[in-house]
């Protein structure tokens, strides 16, 4: 029965040490004369002066002061305080483009010391809005400052940051391999569901198909996704040379037709899984209190079982999808576009901003779907959220 | 003799595998009519068996440290004094199980350089999530009835470790170590884009020089290590029994 | 012997347990009763240390428990729960052995302990030593448990709600059981239980608590005869008492010498309580029963004037 008032909130005052130390420790920008050049690291002193770099220390220690003696109250001021953190970030950035990018040509590239701050931060986010006990809706707003800020100063003053130089080169490449990434895993996904909720009525019904499937599908799943993209190459291969209609269709051994085909064969287990157990999970004294009341089979079916399973089928498609949008990404390798398009690329050329460019919105996207979904499978849960 | 016929599978999956490894050169014929039109249809950079060595040695050393430090982690945040960090490390881990294992080997490349060392750290780093996940699902999962007797009884924090929690928490931390094993199998074949050498090269060498054979030797060689690992893992008598 | 001088116990701002005293002769079985959240599982907990005591003295044969490592006091005593808390992962066996194991007794001394309380507890070696818990009924579980509680021969056995889970019948022969094997053993035994009959059953010296405090104290029958206020009464359920008090009442207490007449021709024995014998005399419409020994031997009669009248002078 510890209560949260009794002793000091260890978790934040590690967190703000550890990050106050890698702010001060780690180079927090790094500057690069071209795009071919590698940068030059700089520390927060070699920024702004000794002094200035004092200042900074002073919100990290103040949040160490905050953890002493944690009432609501003063939780509730240090989440308040990491949200404004947060939102400096991008002002920290802009100030070091304005201070040190000299030439047009110049980029600024984000230190680590900045990346282990968001990712600290991000975590002190966490923490503060598990203790507080906030909702989802209020935790996802707090976001929408930094968001705000960093846009803010994209426009105005962060010209010369590398990651914005290589988005602005490509935008419009950029806009189309999100499309082509959210295209693939809805097919994916969408194609899977039906599958696998068809395979999951047929699990039911017949024992036999359910060990063979949930065999093969287990099975599928143990073989690496890049493994089963090369070996779809061959017969797919074949087929567009033998098959003149699906090579009119676009089949081929590499493009979009391989990796569709690994992507649902790879979304298909989750989603039987879950649909199966799913069904099969209902308690068995409210099915049997349904047909005690003389409801028929179908009625059983649509009226009680399926709402009843419905938010674990959810929870299976939001599996399904955020494991999706990794995959996809696998599938730019073999030519199937996506932003996995500009990861693959940026690693051939060894431009790690062109990664980021690729990387980073997977992660969001990632994030994303799976907070969405989330939050519609506790609003369709009966009685709503746990 | 039944102890012997429980380790018949994995071990033909790893004959398989040992006998494509090593025999890749004798199946010329099949990929020559795989790829008819090129010249060379056996990868031939470096050997196959070298190419599997490197992948096991990446794979092993990051799960041996994931298995030590997620456990580890797991264990403190259980105990007593570790308990303030438990809502963050649960939160965390299953926050860390939405990032794609891609992103994450790609973020690991700006930060840590080309080589080896990234595919390490990046697949310890996911590797983790996983082994931590079930780990503390372990630890809270037992009956809190056996935990009262174990501490009723006079036994000690150590012993109720060692002699209680670890062992009725096994199968399902082993059932993490084998999703963070099988995961990072596949995701150390993409590190070879990120210049770390192992069976990911045929594949993406194939894919580059459209050489289709490549792909097939590369991916058929992957496909079965995962399924001789997660074959073996399954037949270890603590994953399956209960 | 336990003492608890003045102790109570707070969780926060919330007082658990609040100023009790209470002491437990050598021998005795000691059963604290109450609703639930009443303090008595507190109670009990506190006396092994699985909560410590904010204020107050326990004494365990006249020594402070906070004298002795956890462990070591731990291990001193037996500890039985509702839900036994067997190690899943472990035989039959090996469950009953654990405590001399901690305690580092030789394989051959264990071994021979665990094959003496199998014995003990009615479980057959060779059916059970080698079976885990979830191949055990309820019943033959908190018999293994009792078994575990009692391995390393300790003086203070403390027992929380152990027969709650089980069914009426098992529960009522695991109640006789403990009669005799606490007859055996003269252990000193702290019985936590929510219900009535199970503590008029078990109960030398019974303790009524209501919210965090002991309302009364005493011999079992001292209580039911004189309730010291509503609650205390409410719990042995008003209008029942007549019948919980035959309960604890055998006939030999109240039967007389045969008269000159014939003996009846219904039998009760001399060790049944005075509550079967009524419900002998109801079911079989008799005024007068022949009281038997062991041996079916007639020793003595009961008539129904005898059985329901006179009752205070006895």
């Amino acid at each position: 029965m510890r209560q949260d008032t009794a002793g000091p909130n260890v978790v934040l005052l590690t967190l703000s040490l550890v990050a106050l130390a890698a702010w001060l420790g780690l180079d927090t920008v790094s500057v690069a004369a071209n795009r071919i050049v590698p940068g030059t690291g700089y520390r927060v002193a070699e920024v702004i002066g000794i002094s200035g770099a004092l200042v900074t220390c002073v919100p990290w220690l103040a949040l160490a002061g905050l953890a002493w003696r944690p009432t609501p109250r003063r939780l509730a001021l240090g989440l308040a305080l990491v949200v404004l953190m947060l939102s400096a970030l991008p002002v920290w950035l802009s100030l070091s483009a304005v201070t040190l990018a000299d030439s047009a040509q110049a980029r600024l590239g984000i230190g680590a010391g900045i990346w282990v701050a968001l990712f600290l931060l991000l975590l002190l986010m966490i923490e503060l809005r598990t203790r507080l006990v906030l909702s989802r809706p209020i935790g996802w707003a707090l976001l929408l400052p930094p968001v705000a800020s960093a846009g803010l100063c994209l426009a105005l003053w962060l010209e010369p940051l590398a990651l914005w130089q290589e988005y602005r080169s490509r935008s419009g490449q950029f806009l189309g391999a999100v499309g082509e990434h959210l295209l693939l895993v809805g097919v994916a996904v969408g194609t899977s569901l039906v599958l696998g909720v068809v395979l999951a009525l047929a699990m039911r019904r017949w024992p036999g198909v359910q060990k063979a499937g949930f065999g093969v599908l287990n099975f599928l799943q143990t073989i690496p996704s890049i493994a089963l993209f090369g070996l779809l190459l061959a017969p797919l291969a074949w087929l567009s040379a033998h098959v003149d209609w699906l090579a009119a269709l676009g089949v081929s051994g590499i493009g979009w037709a391989p990796a569709l085909l690994a992507l649902v064969g790879y979304s298909l287990l989750p989603m039987v899984r879950n649909t199966f157990v799913a069904l099969e999970a209902v308690d068995p004294g409210v099915i049997d209190a349904a047909r005690g009341m003389g409801m028929s089979r179908g009625q059983v079916f649509r009226q009680v079982r399926l709402p009843l399973a419905l938010p674990v089928i959810l929870e299976g498609i939001r599996i399904t999808t955020v494991q999706a949008i990794g995959l996809t990404a696998v599938a730019a390798l073999i030519g199937a576009g996506g932003l996995g398009t500009f990861i693959f690329q940026g690693l051939g050329q060894a431009a790690m901003d062109l990664v980021l460019l690729g990387a980073l919105p997977i992660l969001v996207l990632a994030l994303l779907v799976d907070a969405l979904l989330g939050a519609l499978t506790d609003i369709l849960r009966p009685g709503g959220a746990e | 003799m039944t102890e012997l016929r429980r380790w018949v599978v994995p071990l033909c999956w790893l004959a398989l595998l040992l006998a494509a490894t090593l025999g890749m050169g004798q199946l010329e014929g099949l990929f020559r009519w795989i790829e008819a039109d090129s010249r060379q249809v056996i990868y031939e950079r470096a050997d196959f068996l070298t190419l599997l060595g490197r992948h096991l040695l990446v794979v092993s050393v990051a799960a041996v440290l994931a298995i030590l430090v997620g456990v580890g982690a797991a264990i403190a945040a259980t105990r007593g004094w570790g308990r303030d960090f438990l809502p963050l490390v649960s939160q965390l881990a299953s926050i860390g199980q939405t990032f794609p294992p891609v992103a994450v080997l790609a973020l690991a490349v700006p930060v840590l350089g080309f080589g080896t060392l990234p595919i390490i750290v990046a697949l310890f780093l996911y590797g983790l999530l996983p082994i931590v996940r079930n780990t503390l699902a372990g630890l809270e999962g037992i009956d809190p009835g056996v935990m009262e007797a174990a501490r009723g009884m006079g036994m000690s924090g150590g012993q109720i470790l060692r002699q209680v929690e670890l062992p009725l928490a096994a199968p399902v931390i082993l059932a993490g170590i084998r999703t963070s094993v099988t995961i990072n199998i596949a995701t150390a074949a993409i590190g070879a884009t990120v210049g770390a050498s192992n069976l990911g090269d045929p594949i993406i060498s194939g894919i580059v020089n459209g050489n289709t054979a490549y792909v097939v030797q590369g991916a058929l060689l992957i496909g079965l290590l995962a399924i001789s690992v997660d074959s073996l893992f399954s037949r270890l008598p603590l994953a399956g029994s209960r | 012997m336990i003492d608890l001088i003045h102790v109570t116990k707070r969780f926060g701002v919330a007082t658990a347990v609040d100023d009790i005293s209470l002491s437990v002769a050598q021998g005795e079985l000691c059963v604290l009763v109450g609703t639930s959240g009443c303090g008595k599982s507190t109670t009990l907990r506190m006396i092994n240390r699985l909560i410590e005591h904010s204020e107050g003295e326990i004494h365990i044969d006249g020594q402070q428990i906070r004298r002795f490592r956890q462990e070591t006091l731990r291990r001193r005593m037996g500890y039985a729960i509702q839900s036994t808390g067997l190690f899943p992962h472990w035989t039959v066996a090996r469950n009953i052995g654990l405590v001399p194991r901690l305690l580092k007794w030789p394989a051959a001394r264990i071994q021979a302990r665990v094959e003496e309380l199998m014995a003990l507890l009615g479980l057959s070696m060779e059916e059970f030593a080698h079976k885990y818990p979830h191949q055990l009924s309820g019943g033959q579980a908190q018999r293994v448990g009792v078994a575990r509680a009692l391995a390393a021969d300790p003086d203070i056995l403390l027992m929380d709600e152990p027969f709650g889970a089980l069914d009426p019948i098992t529960r009522e022969s695991l109640q006789d059981e403990l009669r005799e094997l606490q007859a055996r053993l003269h252990k000193t035994i702290v019985f936590v239980t929510h219900d009535m009959d199970e503590a008029l059953r078990l109960a030398d010296h019974l303790v009524v608590m209501h919210q965090g405090r002991i309302v009364q104290q005493g011999w079992p029958l001292e209580l039911l005869r004189e309730p010291a206020d509503g609650f205390v009464e409410s719990l042995f359920g008003g209008e029942d008492r007549g019948l919980k008090e035959a309960a604890l009442l055998p006939v030999s207490q109240r039967m007389q010498p045969l008269g000159h007449d014939l003996p009846a021709r219904e039998r009760i024995g001399q060790q049944a309580s005075l509550r079967e014998a009524l419900s002998v005399m109801l079911w079989r419409h008799a005024e007068r029963l022949t009281v038997v020994d062991d041996d079916g031997q007639p020793v003595g009669e009961l008539s129904l004037r005898r059985l329901v009248g006179a009752r205070r002078d006895d």
